[in-house]
């Protein structure tokens, strides 16, 4: 499979007459865009807004982000979900860079919603306050979630992926500033001085948890929970074929963005080669019930033997329950005799005592950690708001409460905030961008 | 204004004695003795070392509780910032001294306590958790190097400077993660590369998520015939009489209790109760039988399918309790039941 992503690198959005794209210049016609979201009959109200690096703004619910793409020569960005399937992977795709849509709660957040700080401290936390962001806020009609802690956040979801196509529909007639190439030919027919390096698969286990239909991540469209893992090439995983859920806490989310622009393929790619064979992809799920997460390591170990790896990454989206499958795997992986490396982020709790995966296990020697999720953050007020700050306060953000005898609510009269890194949107950039680790005191 | 420290010592680094004085009853006095000066001078401008409590190793040892009210009356009303004890070096009862001194003045004073010790110390394993011990030498020779550690962090402390983690400062990890960001701004896929090849080429590397060796311990063979056998319960849901007469706590236990059932068919509600802070109690004091099935067993021990039912039955809290403790409170029951000839135990957990 060969995907070439031709970039454009947005260095400013604005309004303007034409949705259109020039010398790094995005310009976006709002009720084109607008009647665009409104395809679907269930958004009662939207609004897009922009919010670049360093603006004194907060926004907060966010349910979702994603890079502006164009499938050249046509068909869906996201084939099986905004359009008919397709495979993804193998072709031209264009890509706006340094920017993504945003989904905003016009009003109601959850449990799986998170905050973004553009600037000051906060902003270290996510990748999103160094990108130039089109916030889509929005409000729907689905009151059977209103009021639910967990949401399935569909019609938000899927118009910001609606409104991430028709964005990056505006370059399609254009030449890209840069194309990434990303070339895996198929794992028998590579050259021998390829093959002669070490293999490595790369073994995702994307969020999964609800047996009901709405809220998990989709393959092809297709609930990860009702699929045991398969081999995959990452060009489709960079290519569209998996978007994020609506489940996890969110600072362990795998947005569609990362999705996109999944840093650990993408350093995969890098090593491939020179000191790797990258064999591709096996994706996993994180299912609760322990037989299927029993089945999921049996799998993996299994595809990861037969296309005989040496070595393996394992990463998982989310902390809790799923550290079970994650060591299960990994655990899986050693006793097949792959070297195996997890990637992760912890929950060792607000005083950093608690034990920091549910389920340890030796053979699960060599782990990079992204972060803490329970660790508190206490944050001034900012200028501006896109969404609703009371909502994490108000609408069970994993890391926001309403009410706490000691540290009072999560939000404060003055627009200052104190709230658990798991409401950080994507907070732990457990996808492989982060910076932090965890140490011992 | 300087800040004010107290130091606790034994009865040989206290100037009374050596051994044969080891039963010496604690005691404080104004200003400083032995090691004392050292801290005092360590401590420089920030703080002064105001008294010296000292306490006979054996005192402590075997009249701990008599020993640690006594010290912490003394303390009542001082003003003190931050509390310290020994260096200890490779004394194993002297650091269990420590510990259990520091853990009680760090829970009633809220003060920073800090210690020293040897990694040979069991004093170590016992108290890393609750304090802050460094990486002391093995013995008196280390004195002056170890003081200074000490003095030296109880500084950064007095003095609010951000404190690195536990490698960093050169004190035991108290089992504490937080995140932290890297100033070398690696992202994590350059780690995970980095360790991927390090464990593909067979070298040494680090990983970011140490995680302790298990202490697994077998499942004990399945006992083929009950009829015979006396059977003990234990559990680690709280389940004691309503008074707790041994004061074993909610949460964190370091206490155990053993309590009669004899000529009882099952544990009544209003009896005993549960004192277990790590879930809601409602259903183990309305019926303790859902945690020491006494009712159900007895029922068994009637229809004969197992021997008896040994007179006592275990208890202590789990929750947050540590895995040093548990055991250690494990061995200790573990000798009662063999010294009172009981075959198999049901233990039960919440």
């Amino acid at each position: 499979m060969k995907l070439e992503i031709g970039n454009f690198y947005v260095k400013d959005i604005v309004f303007g007459e034409k949705t259109s794209y020039a010398n790094g210049i995005l310009t976006i016609n709002k009720e084109e865009a607008i009647a665009v979201v409104k395809e679907d009959d269930h958004i009662t109200e939207a609004d897009i807004l922009i919010a670049k690096p360093g603006d004194k703004t907060r926004i907060v619910p966010v349910k979702e982000a994603i890079e502006p793409r164009h499938r050249v020569g046509g068909g869906a960005v996201f084939p099986g979900v905004t359009g008919e399937l397709s495979a993804a992977g193998n072709g031209k795709t264009f890509a706006l860079k340094n920017c993504s849509v945003l989904v905003v709660g016009k009003h109601w957040g959850g449990f799986q919603d998170g905050l973004i700080d553009m600037s000051g401290e906060g902003a270290k936390y996510t990748l999103f306050s160094q990108l130039q962001n089109i916030c889509l806020v929005a409000d729907t009609d689905e009151d059977f979630e209103k009021r639910e802690q967990q949401k399935k956040n569909h019609a938000l979801r899927w118009a910001g992926m609606r409104l991430a196509e028709y964005i990056g529909s505006c370059v399609a007639e254009l030449q890209p500033e840069e194309v990434e190439t990303y070339e895996l030919g198929p794992i028998t027919e590579r050259p021998q001085e390829v093959q002669a390096l070490p293999n490595v698969v790369l073994v995702l286990q994307p969020q999964s948890q609800m047996e009901e239909a709405g809220y998990n991540d989709l393959v092809y469209g297709w609930d990860c929970n009702h699929m045991v893992p398969t081999y995959m090439h990452p060009n489709e995983v960079l290519d569209g074929a998996m978007i994020s859920g609506s489940f996890m806490p969110c600072s362990s989310k795998w947005s569609t963005y990362d999705f996109q622009n999944y840093p650990m393929i993408k350093r995969l790619y890098r090593e491939h080669g020179k000191t790797v064979n990258f064999l591709g992809v096996i994706m996993s799920n994180l299912n609760v019930a322990l037989e299927q997460k029993e089945r999921a390591a049996l799998f993996v170990a299994q595809i990861a033997k037969s296309l005989g790896a040496e070595a393996a990454v394992v990463a998982e989206e989310g902390y809790g329950n799923p550290d079970a499958d994650f060591i299960a795997c990994i655990v899986a992986l050693e006793d097949a005799g792959v070297k195996t490396i997890g990637l992760t982020n912890e929950c060792t709790g607000r005083d950093g005592a608690s034990q920091p995966l549910v389920t340890l296990d030796e053979k699960a020697n060599a782990i990079v950690s992204c972060g803490n999720v329970s660790q508190l953050i206490e944050l001034p007020p900012m200028e501006t708001v896109i969404g609703e700050l009371e909502a994490l306060a108000r609408d069970g953000l994993s890391g926001g409460w309403s009410d706490d005898e000691i540290l009072g609510s999560s939000v404060r009269k003055d627009g200052s905030i104190i709230m658990e890194n798991n409401a950080m949107f994507c907070g732990d950039r457990v996808a492989g961008w982060s910076t932090k680790t965890m140490v011992e005191y | 204004m300087k800040k004010k420290a107290i130091l606790y010592l034994n009865q040989f680094f206290g100037q009374i004695g050596g051994e044969e004085l080891a039963d010496h009853a604690p005691e404080i006095r104004e200003g400083l003795v032995g090691p004392a000066m050292e801290l005092n001078k360590q401590l420089g401008e920030v703080a002064e070392v105001t008294h010296t409590i000292i306490c006979g190793d054996n005192f402590m040892g075997s009249r701990q509780e008599e020993a640690v009210e006594a010290i912490l009356g003394f303390l009542e009303g001082k003003e003190f910032d931050i509390f310290f004890a020994g260096p200890a070096f490779r004394a194993g009862r002297y650091g269990s001294a420590c510990g259990h001194i520091s853990k009680a003045v760090k829970e009633k004073f809220g003060v920073p306590v800090i210690s020293s010790m040897n990694d040979e110390n069991p004093g170590v394993e016992m108290f890393k958790k609750e304090m802050y011990i460094f990486k002391g030498g093995a013995s008196a020779a280390a004195m002056r190097k170890d003081v200074k550690a000490m003095a030296d962090f109880g500084k950064k402390i007095l003095t609010g400077e951000t404190l690195l983690p536990a490698e960093e400062e050169g004190y035991y990890g108290r089992g504490v993660r937080h995140q932290v960001w890297l100033e070398s701004g690696v992202p994590a896929t350059d780690r995970v590369i980095d360790m991927l090849l390090k464990k593909i080429k067979g070298e040494a590397f680090q990983t970011e998520l140490p995680i302790p060796p298990s202490d697994l311990v077998p499942i004990a063979p399945a006992i083929k015939d009950l009829s015979k056998m006396k059977i003990a319960i234990a559990t680690t849901g709280g389940i004691v009489p309503v008074e707790n007469p041994d004061r074993i706590q909610s949460a964190s236990a370091t206490r155990w209790g053993k309590y009669d059932m004899t000529g009882m068919d099952r544990l009544e509600a209003g009896v005993f109760k549960t004192i277990h802070a790590g879930f809601d109690p409602a259903a183990a004091d309305a019926d303790p039988n859902v945690i020491v099935p006494l009712d159900a067993l007895r029922a068994y021990e009637e229809e004969g399918r197992i021997g008896s039912i040994h007179k006592d039955f275990y208890t202590t809290v789990g929750t947050g309790t540590t895995q040093g403790e548990a055991a250690r409170m494990a061995k200790e029951i573990v000798e009662d039941l063999k010294a009172t000839g009981v075959d198999a135990v049901i233990m039960t957990s919440t």
